[in-house]
């Protein structure tokens, strides 16, 4: 019975996925203004940030180990699928968004961008992984703000990018850059990116490899004794990550004409960066892909909202003081999740299709429990 | 469970206290024109509609100086215009309103506030205060046919090819050339440069003024970088500027670093000649920490857009002492030129006769058309950044006087 029921939820949940591609790819070429203006950069904005929050996981969530630099592998990844593109661009390899060339530019560029910050995440990893803990965070910190200096003094990472650049903080010119008519007839390439890393981290999560990480973050001696690798184990759970991170800042260039190394850093006043990356992961759950999904679209959108919505106008006056200061939202919002739920969100389970249905009775039974503990 | 409620009722107090002191600073100023303005359409509402101008800045965060700056300039003369009747297209009076958005100084939320300005049927915007943040919506600008006018947006490529973009500023290069002429005239022969390479701003100043200094035959002697705008720490590069006996240091940073860090860093490691910086060091004299020797900012020169001192003709005067009477303070060179926009805006409206982006992108294009402004009066060249002369504004401090004073020197130009 057992093995019936799965195979009829991998098929319940394919079907999902399908009808989710259908739902945007139909959106993709269909036109309005909302869905140009605001929909469209919305869902690629969310696009990276899922994809940032999932591979930060791994490390985090499910091997244990906490990395602040983060984002220093997404620089990697935007900086390479930019400078790629635009080389191919200069050399008159496409011209056009809509023609075939451009989709293998795409290809080439995230591969790329992926392969070159994997290629760091191993060099960084083989170090820095010997240590534990708090000295692991501060060498991974060290590391996000040394690729942050680093593409500040390559020389043709800046200005109008390649040769043409001097080395600066922003990149005017990026090959992959989308317009918003562009963002929102390529919305489906962006959510497809994101099922198949979520696929795929999903998948090594449950794989072996993912199970003697868990057992790495639980006991590493007992791990060590059964007779792993533990390095081996712990560099390739790093370096997998980085390899994702690099793909979210491939879609983080397709979202933005142009790259400042701001962006990446350590912390600034948007919600991307290595800091906020880390209270994703901790909001959503460490140790739940889905929880991790569900918080980075959350925090998405209350950034969000809270600029450009209207229900922050709807607010008493004193509440609306406080929405001006969006920061302050963030860290309330945190306080509260860690108050009530300290394990994250969704602790480290996963959300199921086939569990939505028994939520409200769960809901109902948790503060059943509550009440007859006080009462006791 | 208790516990728990009366924590987050604290972090709640907390949060509300904390908004309520910045606030109150903030508000005071920013709720009186919104009241004004909105008194003012509500006056006007029989007469005709009203045009909404979208402002985007960063409000919020390090930078918030630049986009509350701009915003208080720009609702000024918002409010000037609408109490002259307003901008006139044909025969009718369209009353000015503003959208404000903040980026918090991220390309990210930038592009997010022009979208969501776009989608709200607004086709002229002013901003945004830093040249990355305006750099990632230029291209959203010109394909949706949007006017963009930034008001402090400097860096070189901005306007160049970007045909719905102009600026009320001038551009890096200008301003590097101007501080090396400055260095020229008065003789100073041995330059010393620290800068940060990693930003954009101090790197296209340096090397504007690097060229401008080697076409004028001045001798750079000494040449450091740092690593991030936001460094700390600048005596090691001061003690190289004095070992290599230079008199001059170009200093192109802003005011966040040049108060606590910079000057006194440099002071202390023996540097006892000019520092000379850009329009970004203006506000220093805000950052300075209590209880500093303000003898070591003697000698610190900055090239900027606008001084009220050399305010001359009749619109930078009036716009002087309007603004004065207002906020109770004197407007710095972000509130000029978020004035200058709204300004070249209402002359661009009058002039293609419509409020369409396309229209007044036309009308602005027009490079004949001089328009007088606060800032001073200027056309614009073919890319639209406007043709301009600097000012010299330096700060000096009197033994005994319990602050530094800004006084402006001399007009700049190249001819």
């Amino acid at each position: 019975m057992k093995k019936e029921n799965t195979a009829f939820r991998y098929l319940i949940n394919l079907v999902a996925i399908i009808i989710l591609m259908v739902v945007f790819v139909v959106l993709s070429f269909h036109s309005n203004n909302t869905l140009k203006l605001k929909v469209a950069p919305a869902v690629w904005q969310c696009c990276y940030l899922i994809i940032m929050a999932a591979s930060l996981n791994l490390v985090l969530g499910y091997l244990g180990q906490l990395s602040l630099g983060h984002c220093g592998f997404m620089a990697v990844g935007a900086y390479t699928s930019a400078l790629i593109s635009l080389a191919l661009q200069r050399a008159g390899f496409y011209t056009e968004k809509n023609s075939i060339q451009f989709a293998i530019t795409l290809i080439i560029s995230i591969v790329a961008a992926a392969v070159v910050a994997a290629l760091i995440g191993v060099i960084v990893g083989i170090p820095a992984l010997r240590l534990k803990g708090d000295y692991l965070a501060i060498i991974t910190l060290g590391f996000g703000m040394i690729i942050v200096n680093l593409i500040n003094n390559i020389p043709f990472c800046g200005q109008q990018g390649l040769a043409e650049g001097a080395a600066s903080s922003a990149l005017y010119a990026n090959g992959l850059g989308f317009t918003n008519d562009e963002k929102q007839s390529f919305m489906w390439v962006g959510v497809l990116i994101v099922v198949l890393c979520m696929t795929t981290m999903v998948m090594f999560v449950r794989s072996k490899f993912g199970r003697v990480i868990r057992a790495i973050r639980d006991n590493e001696i007992a791990t060590s004794a059964t007779g792993n690798d533990i390095s081996y184990y712990k560099i390739l759970t790093f370096v997998f990550s980085a390899f994702f991170a690099g793909i979210a800042g491939a879609l983080y260039s397709c979202a933005n004409v142009s790259l400042a190394t701001t962006s990446f850093a350590f912390t600034n006043g948007s919600i991307l960066n290595s800091v906020f990356i880390v209270v994703t992961v901790v909001v959503g759950g460490m140790g739940s892909m889905t929880g991790s999904v569900i918080a980075a679209i959350g925090m998405f959108l209350l950034n969000y909202t809270i600029k450009n919505g209207s229900w922050v106008n709807a607010l008493p006056e004193f509440l609306k003081n406080v929405f001006t200061y969006p920061m302050l939202v963030y860290s309330i919002a945190l306080v509260i999740v860690i108050l009530f739920r300290p394990k994250g969100i969704m602790g480290d389970k996963e959300l199921s299709l086939f569990d939505i249905p028994g939520y409200p009775k769960r809901i109902a039974s948790y503060f059943k429990n509550k009440k007859a503990a006080k009462e006791v | 469970m208790k516990k728990r409620f009366l924590s987050v009722l604290l972090t709640g107090t907390l949060a509300l206290s904390l908004t309520a002191c910045g606030a109150a600073k903030e508000a005071a100023p920013a709720a009186e024109p919104a009241a004004e303005t909105a008194e003012a359409t509500e006056a006007a509402a029989p007469e005709g509609d009203t045009i909404t101008l979208g402002l985007i800045g960063p409000m919020t965060g390090s930078l918030a100086v630049y986009g509350t700056h701009i915003q208080s300039g720009a609702e000024l003369a918002i409010e000037q215009i609408n109490a002259d009747g307003g901008v006139k297209i044909g025969d009718k009076a369209y009353m000015l309103t503003t959208e404000v958005k903040d980026d918090q100084g991220d390309s990210t939320e930038c592009l997010n506030s022009i979208n969501a300005l776009v989608s709200d049927g607004i086709s002229l915007v002013i901003g945004s205060a830093t040249s990355g943040c305006t750099s990632a919506i230029t291209s959203v600008a010109n394909s949706e046919g949007v006017c963009l006018i930034t008001p402090s947006g400097t860096s070189d490529s901005l306007t160049t090819t970007m045909d719905y973009v102009f600026r009320t500023c001038f551009k890096d290069s200008f301003q590097g050339e101007l501080a090396a002429k400055y260095a020229k005239d008065e003789g100073f022969s041995k330059i010393g440069i620290v800068y940060c390479s990693a930003d954009t701003y101090s790197a296209g100043l340096r090397d504007a003024f690097t060229a401008a200094a080697g076409k004028l035959g001045l001798e750079i002697v000494a040449e450091e970088s740092v690593a991030s705008m936001a460094e700390v720490d600048y005596s090691n590069q001061f003690n190289k500027m004095v070992s290599a006996g230079a008199e001059l240091v170009f200093t192109p940073f802003y005011y966040d670093v040049m108060g606590p860090y910079l000057v006194p860093q440099a002071r202390q490691a023996g540097f006892s000649g000019v520092l000379l910086g850009a329009d970004g060091v203006d506000n220093t004299e805000t950052t300075i920490p209590d209880g500093m020797d303000l003898s070591v900012y003697n000698d610190v020169l900055f090239v900027n857009h606008y001084a009220t001192e050399l305010a001359t003709s009749d619109v930078s005067s009036k716009f002087v002492t309007t603004y004065t009477d207002k906020y109770g303070e004197t407007p710095n060179n972000f509130d000029a030129l978020g004035y200058d926009a709204v300004l070249v805006y209402k002359a661009a409206m009058e002039k293609a006769g419509s409020a369409d982006g396309a229209a007044v992108q036309a009308a602005l294009a027009d490079t004949s058309v001089v328009y007088d402004c606060a800032s001073g009066t200027f056309s614009f060249d073919e890319t639209g950044t406007p043709i301009k002369t600097g000012v010299l504004v330096g700060y000096s401090y009197e033994a005994g006087a319990s602050e530094v004073t800004k006084t402006a020197i001399k007009v700049l130009s190249v001819e």
